[in-house]
């Protein structure tokens, strides 16, 4: 029904307070709606990184198992390496106590000497690439910066987000409740610094465990 | 210190093949050369129950049946509850240590470790068994 249709006995009613007032209130709610909007297009951009973040901490679970793999392996060359050259010094020794004269005139000692020199540099070669291996450390220690800053930014975002979703009077509660009820995540503990609720080495373990009675 | 009986043989529990490889590597320099590995509680559980282990060095964290879990499975199998369970795991809260040692546990060691710490604490629990055996 338009304006001008109005029934000649019906008039307009006065713009009362109470309108004025709801008036008010939905256009701070669009207000608050806009806000929050705005937040979600930066939110929207830190999400898309996510698969970004998972396929960086499967890199760091590559290299690192690599590194270990590779360095153990190492160890166990170089361990075999180091045994030899025990054996073939027992057997020297043997032969020395024996009939030293024959020992030397028969080669066994230059034999043995170069022997010792091939297997040190073997064994030098080895350790060698052990610190090598190590390199996974530089390498994945620029990824794990990279998915920490994600992990900020996507908390910052949400945190805004759910601070402007939630009523203003309850605003405060929500922020103090982030800031409280942080899930405890199962593995090693990276920060014990000032933390009474773990230990930070065997010596408090054992501690503990006396003070029960075990 | 005295000298290991290396004719134990130790079940190794992780998920990680790299601990339980580094873990193996120690017992075998410590003198044990007898030693299993599972990837899991449940695997685990599976070999104590057929075969004849003397030890168990277990992880805490693990997929299908976790360390706990396993402690609580020996405990409660009468054929299993006298198996020393050592747990070697990177959980440092002490709720988890109470609990593991309320549970039945025989010793706690928290990662990082070293060599000497895995020899003191298999040692002082063999000794700890035979002295109330």
């Amino acid at each position: 029904m338009k304006m001008d249709e109005l029934p000649e006995n019906m008039t307009m009613p006065a713009a009362s307070p109470e309108i004025f007032q709801q008036l008010g209130t939905l256009t701070r709610q669009l207000h608050d709606t806009l806000n929050m909007l705005g937040v979600l297009p930066q939110l929207k951009y830190t999400v898309e990184d996510l698969p970004d973040a998972r396929s960086r901490l499967n890199y760091i679970a590559q290299k690192t198992e690599a590194a270990a793999e590779k360095v153990l392996n190492l160890v166990d060359t170089a361990k075999a390496d180091q045994e030899h050259i025990a054996s073939e010094t027992r057997k020297l020794a043997a032969l020395i106590t024996a009939d030293p004269v024959k020992a030397v005139a028969s080669g066994a000692v230059f034999n043995f000497v170069q022997d010792v020199e091939t297997t040190t540099h073997r064994v030098d070669g080895h350790l060698t690439d052990i610190m090598m291996a190590q390199d996974f450390h530089d390498l994945t220690g620029q990824v794990v910066a990279k998915v920490v800053k994600l992990a900020n930014d996507l908390e910052s975002q949400l945190v805004k987000l759910l601070v402007q979703a939630a009523p203003p009077e309850q605003a405060h509660k929500v922020e103090a409740a982030l800031t409280q009820n942080h899930e405890e995540l199962s593995g090693p503990v990276v920060n014990p610094e000032g933390r009474t609720d773990v230990v930070s080495n065997q010596g408090e373990v054992d501690d503990l465990l006396a003070s029960l009675g075990f | 210190m005295s000298t290991p009986n290396t004719d134990m043989k130790f079940l190794v529990v992780d998920d990680f093949s790299t601990m339980r490889r580094i873990v193996r590597g120690l017992l075998k320099e410590i003198g044990y050369n007898n030693v299993e590995e599972a990837e899991d509680g449940a695997v685990a559980l599976n070999m104590l129950k057929n075969g004849r282990f003397d030890f168990v060095v277990s992880d805490i964290n693990m997929p299908n049946m976790n360390g706990f879990d396993l402690l609580k499975a020996i405990k409660a199998d009468d054929k299993l509850k006298a198996l020393p369970v050592l747990m070697v795991t990177a959980e440092a809260r002490k709720e988890d240590i109470v609990l593991a040692a309320q549970t039945g546990a025989a010793g706690y060691i928290v990662k990082p470790f070293t060599k000497a710490t895995l020899e003191e604490k298999v040692l002082k629990i063999m000794q700890k068994l035979t002295a109330t055996a």
